[in-house]
């Protein structure tokens, strides 16, 4: 009998073991390996160091009274109101315009000049912020209207001196930086994560519940 | 210790659980979800700036302007034009999807080619232009040192008039061969019709904006008929508020398509008796008395009997009507009730403006000369003719010709051959071109008559008719150029290729448009730059020309196909008057009305080609209506009835042939004595029914199908029903009780026979379709282009056996007659 129960009693404590086995186990594979396959990891063509160039110290002309202003010197509008993005190479050689004359001494911009300003080839930038086709995103209607800093979204990116890799998820092909860094996709700040559900949040919290009707994006 | 069943059962169970707790279930099925929006083949426009370019379309005559949105470089989407006076806003499904056809390439060449596999696979090399201009050139140049120039034929879709047109004559004259042979369309029967009753050549325009009553003998209001832009556009006015009520549209048709259908009264006549069903109307306006007295009196001529100079006595027009389209004769020959005709000819007359209207289905092919006589004769019977809301009467548009050249002697040589198709001749001299008698003679000729053959804005090989006749002949033919920018089946026919852009990369000029009221010149602009390495076919002949050294290089002295579009172009400056915008003036169709002549925006001819290069459009709302003692140039000064340019095209004939009592057979008349010269109904070429052909298979046009030279863009296939095309199989309408008669139920498979072939399609039942007939849609059945429309259905064309029409021998192409047997 005894010997019955000492075998169930080591039966139950195998089991449990077993079970926290596969219990541990899956949560190793869902929180640390998961991620790490879901996404592919990709440098930037060049890094530009953000840094360098949002301090007026350094470079002649990213001027403005706010932060909004300094990036807006690159990251404009349109004349009819859309917004340009990542720039062009048009944007970078309105000072960096002389291949062989280097504004400042980084071995970075000595590639850029060489491979990207010399044969005028535009810099294959990767876009850690481009919202899927079926959404429309007007940055007029945030940054103009709505006020925001670019940084309300955008975070510390426009301090960055170097480019963070560019993560792409597998299954979908869109930026990490859309789901957000952390893959329980726990949000801390207002830029931690572009998913609908935030647009509608931060348009709820500032009044425009009417902005999450499904036509104002989804056009 | 071991690990038992139930271990691994704890462990998954355990693993499945925590699973739940971890992102991974969560943000899998969210990716997955999402990964929907990012498949590959759905189609995603490019990111960047966003602006607009305007231009003209210029995939069929219709002129409608376009607003072509861009991505940067990219064009992706095709709207309409609100800026434009032809079509305010609105194109046709075709236009829409004209972006395929510019950047799909399985639909277009890329670059010069020269066949290397065998005709009809292909398979083609790349070459350069100076290569391909040189094979050209230099087979031409052996030519004309053989001293056989006419050996060079060229077949020509451009419009009648224009400068393509033109330059590629001139090229043709310039080298030595009469054999410049134009395809025909509507605007060839608009042509005779004016020239025979009205002794003019300008176009017919229709005021259809102005008219209260439109009685539509088969034209496809709704099926992209004219300007489609402007027809839909004038569709949609007619039915404003304003106007409900007002406005009453008569479709004769034999099918209920979506004109019939929306239109407020649908009379089912018999196809091919369309001008007896006028001629009845006519009966019984004459009988009541219900006829303009002031026009029929003083400006028309042959309505009564008359006695000619030699004391001949001839039928007038009225006793023809009275004699022979009673309304109870013509019941019987159209199938429509005696008392349907009387109301309709009532109704018809006391309209304050009735328009009878012709040109059938798309307007896109050429009509049957005296049916149109026959229609336009209610036009003149109610003296609706250059009124408001009736049949305007216009001089050709001012465009200037290019200066005339010296062909050297080979040329002169080779000119004075006889003509290959024997359009413009005395027998056919109202006609620019019988393909048909080409590829007869072609394929009868021992040797081979023609040599080279260069093809310009056409696509025979799919879009003529009887059983494929023309690919036939093209087998014969050891050299064929296409100038086409897509891989069409003649095309895939050819030696060699030069591609010419699409529309959205070419300048193109748009002459006026067919069917609309005023006089409109165009020219499209390119949107977007060559996606390709083609060239402008304009410039292509320049090119060709200098290639060919002098003489002919010296006939060609512009440096590029603007220049030549401008040597023209300069007749509209020096006519005065014409706008160059349209944005704050009233519609052109209500400026006419008042008369009052609007100041051009320009004051020298540069800045007017400027303004027309920019906006698209140069056009002339000013009209002087009614005027009708001045408009008709015939040999009477007046309207015919009677038409003696007729008598004297026949009687020119007769002069010369060895048979001059069989005059009116060569023509292809097969009336007789005056009623050659009146408006008539023809009997029937084809045997009509009968035990071996006991059905008649007529074709229909579809809007959002294009049946011209010009694929369909891929998008469109969406847009086809599952009764008109299910997977490979098109479909024949026909009506229940004739399915019944052969046990088809409906989606069943058949095979279609006429005397020029068969084919195999499934039918579609359809109360809408007359009993007796089966109704076949052109535009299906290529065997060229991509996986889209490539061995998609059955092209009717094929089927069609033609009938010479009379006067221009041109085909007859509604009715044919057919058998159809069910298949298991």
């Amino acid at each position: 009998m005894e010997k019955k129960t000492n075998s169930k009693n080591t039966s139950v404590v195998g089991g449990i073991l077993f079970f926290l086995a596969g219990f541990i186990g899956s949560l190793i594979v869902g929180w640390v390996i998961f991620p790490m396959v879901l996404y592919s990891k990709q440098p930037q063509p060049l890094n530009f160091s953000h840094a360098i160039h949002m301090d007026p110290e350094r470079v002649d002309g990213i001027e403005g009274d706010t932060e909004t202003e300094k990036c807006l010197f690159c990251h404009e509008f349109r004349e009819d109101g859309t917004f340009a993005g990542i720039p062009r190479l048009s944007k970078c050689t309105e000072c960096h315009d002389d291949p062989d004359s280097p504004l400042g001494e980084t071995e970075e911009e000595k590639t850029f000049l060489k491979t990207y300003v010399a044969s005028e080839k535009e810099i294959p930038w990767l876009s850690y912020y481009q919202q899927p086709d079926c959404v429309y995103f007007p940055h007029i209607a945030h940054v103009k209207m709505g006020e925001l800093e670019c940084k309300t979204c955008h975070g510390d990116h426009g301090h960055l001196a170097q480019l963070p890799p560019y993560e792409s998820n597998r299954i979908t092909g869109y930026s990490r930086n859309i789901w957000g860094k952390r893959i329980s996709g726990y949000k801390k700040h207002t830029w931690d994560r572009m998913k609908m559900d935030d647009c509608a949040e931060c348009h709820s919290k500032m009044g425009h519940e009417e902005n999450n009707a499904c036509f104002v994006c989804h056009k | 210790m071991g690990i038992t069943r139930r271990d691994f059962v704890k462990l998954v169970v355990g693993g499945v659980a925590g699973l739940h707790v971890t992102p991974l279930p969560w943000k899998l099925t969210d990716d997955i979800a999402i990964w929907t929006q990012t498949w590959p083949w759905v189609p995603v426009p490019p990111i960047g700036a966003f602006n607009h370019e305007k231009s003209v379309c210029t995939l069929c005559p219709g002129g409608c302007g376009i607003k072509v949105r861009k991505v940067d470089e990219r064009a992706v989407k095709i709207e309409g034009r609100t800026d434009f006076p032809i079509n305010p806003g609105g194109i046709c499904p075709v236009g829409m999807g004209g972006l395929q056809l510019v950047y799909d390439k399985d639909l277009r060449f890329t670059s010069p080619m020269k066949r290397v596999g065998p005709r009809g696979s292909g398979d083609f090399l790349p070459i350069s232009w100076d290569e391909a201009i040189g094979i050209l050139a230099s087979r031409i140049k052996g030519l004309r040192l053989d001293g056989s120039p006419e050996r060079l034929v060229a077949i020509d879709g451009n419009r009648r008039g224009s400068t393509l047109s033109q330059l590629i004559s001139r090229l043709m004259r310039a080298i030595g061969s009469p054999n410049y042979i134009r395809c025909a369309s509507v605007e060839d029967t608009y042509w005779m019709l004016n020239v025979l009753m009205q002794g003019r050549e300008g176009p017919i325009g229709f005021d259809l904006e102005n008219s209260d009553f439109i009685l539509s003998f088969g034209c496809g209001l709704l099926e992209g008929w004219g300007s489609p832009g402007r027809t839909l556009n004038t569709w949609g006015m007619w039915h404003e508020q304003d106007r409900k009520g007002k406005v009453k549209i008569v479709q004769i048709d034999s099918r209920a398509s979506n004109t019939a259908s929306k239109a407020h009264q649908w009379v089912a006549v018999r196809p091919g008796t369309e001008a007896a069903f006028a001629l009845g109307l006519a009966h019984v306006i004459i009988k009541e008395g219900l006829y303009s007295n002031e026009f029929v009196e003083n400006y028309a001529f042959g309505f009564d009997d008359w006695t000619s100079s030699d004391g001949q006595k001839h039928l007038g027009f009225k006793s023809l009507v009275q004699k022979k389209y009673s309304p109870s004769q013509v019941a019987d020959l159209t199938g429509v009730d005696a008392r349907t005709i009387e109301t309709l000819a009532r109704n018809f007359a006391k309209a304050r403006a009735p328009l009878a209207i012709f040109g059938k289905g798309k307007a896109l092919l050429n009509g049957s000369i005296y049916e149109f006589m026959a229609i336009h004769s209610l036009n003149a019977l109610v003296g609706n003719i250059n009124m408001p809301g009736g049949v305007l009467v216009h001089d050709p548009l001012p465009l200037k010709d290019l200066p005339e050249f010296e062909p050297d002697p080979i040329a002169e040589t080779g000119l004075k051959k006889p003509r290959i198709d024997e359009a413009d001749t005395k027998k056919y001299p109202f006609t620019e071109g019988l393909i048909y008698n080409f590829a007869k003679a072609v394929l009868g000729s021992s040797g081979s008559a023609v040599d080279t053959l260069l093809v310009f804005g056409a696509n025979p090989s799919f879009t003529e008719p009887d059983g494929g006749l023309f690919s036939r002949a093209l087998k014969k033919i050891p050299f064929i150029v296409s100038f086409s920018p897509f891989r069409d089946e003649t095309a895939l026919m050819a030696d060699l290729i030069l591609p010419d852009h699409t529309h959205l990369e070419k300048m193109e000029e748009i002459l006026w448009p067919p069917t609309l009221q005023y006089p409109f010149y165009g020219v499209s602009r390119p949107v977007v730059g060559p996606v390709f390495k083609t060239k402008n076919v304009g410039d292509t002949i320049l090119e060709l020309a200098k290639a060919l050294e002098e003489p002919v290089a010296s006939a060609f002295p512009w440096n590029n196909y603007e220049e030549a579009l401008k040597v023209r172009a300069k007749g509209l400056f020096e006519s005065g008057r014409g706008l160059v915008s349209y944005e704050d003036q009233a519609p052109p169709w209500e400026q006419m009305k008042k008369g009052r002549s609007p100041k051009p925006e320009y004051t020298n001819f540069d800045e007017m080609w400027d303004a027309i290069k920019s906006s698209g459009m140069w056009y002339r709302p000013i009209h002087s209506f009614k005027n009708w003692g001045k408009i008709f140039k015939t040999p009477n000064y007046k309207f015919e009835f009677y038409s003696t340019q007729i008598q004297l095209a026949i009687d020119e004939l007769s002069q010369t042939t060895d048979k001059p009592g069989q005059t009116v057979d060569i023509m292809a008349i097969r009336a007789s004595r005056d009623e050659v010269f009146l408006p008539h109904q023809e009997p029937p070429v084809l045997p009509g029914k009968n035990s071996t052909y006991p059905l008649v298979m007529v074709l229909y046009e579809m809007i959002n199908l294009s049946d011209s030279w010009i694929p369909s863009p891929p998008f469109l296939t969406k847009t086809w029903f599952d009764n008109e095309l299910r997977k490979k199989d098109s479909f024949a309408e026909i009506n229940p009780r004739t399915a019944k008669q052969y046990g088809l139920e409906d989606g069943e498979k058949i095979v279609i026979e006429t005397p020029s072939g068969k084919a195999a399609l499934r039918v579609t039942l359809f109360e809408g379709a007359m009993p007796g007939y089966v109704f076949v849609p052109r535009g299906f059945g290529h065997i060229a282009y991509d996986e889209f429309l490539k061995h998609k259905g059955v092209n009717p064309n094929h089927l069609v056996t033609t009938a010479k029409d009379a006067l221009s021998g041109l085909p007859l192409w509604w009715t044919t007659p057919a058998r159809i047997k069910k298949t298991v």
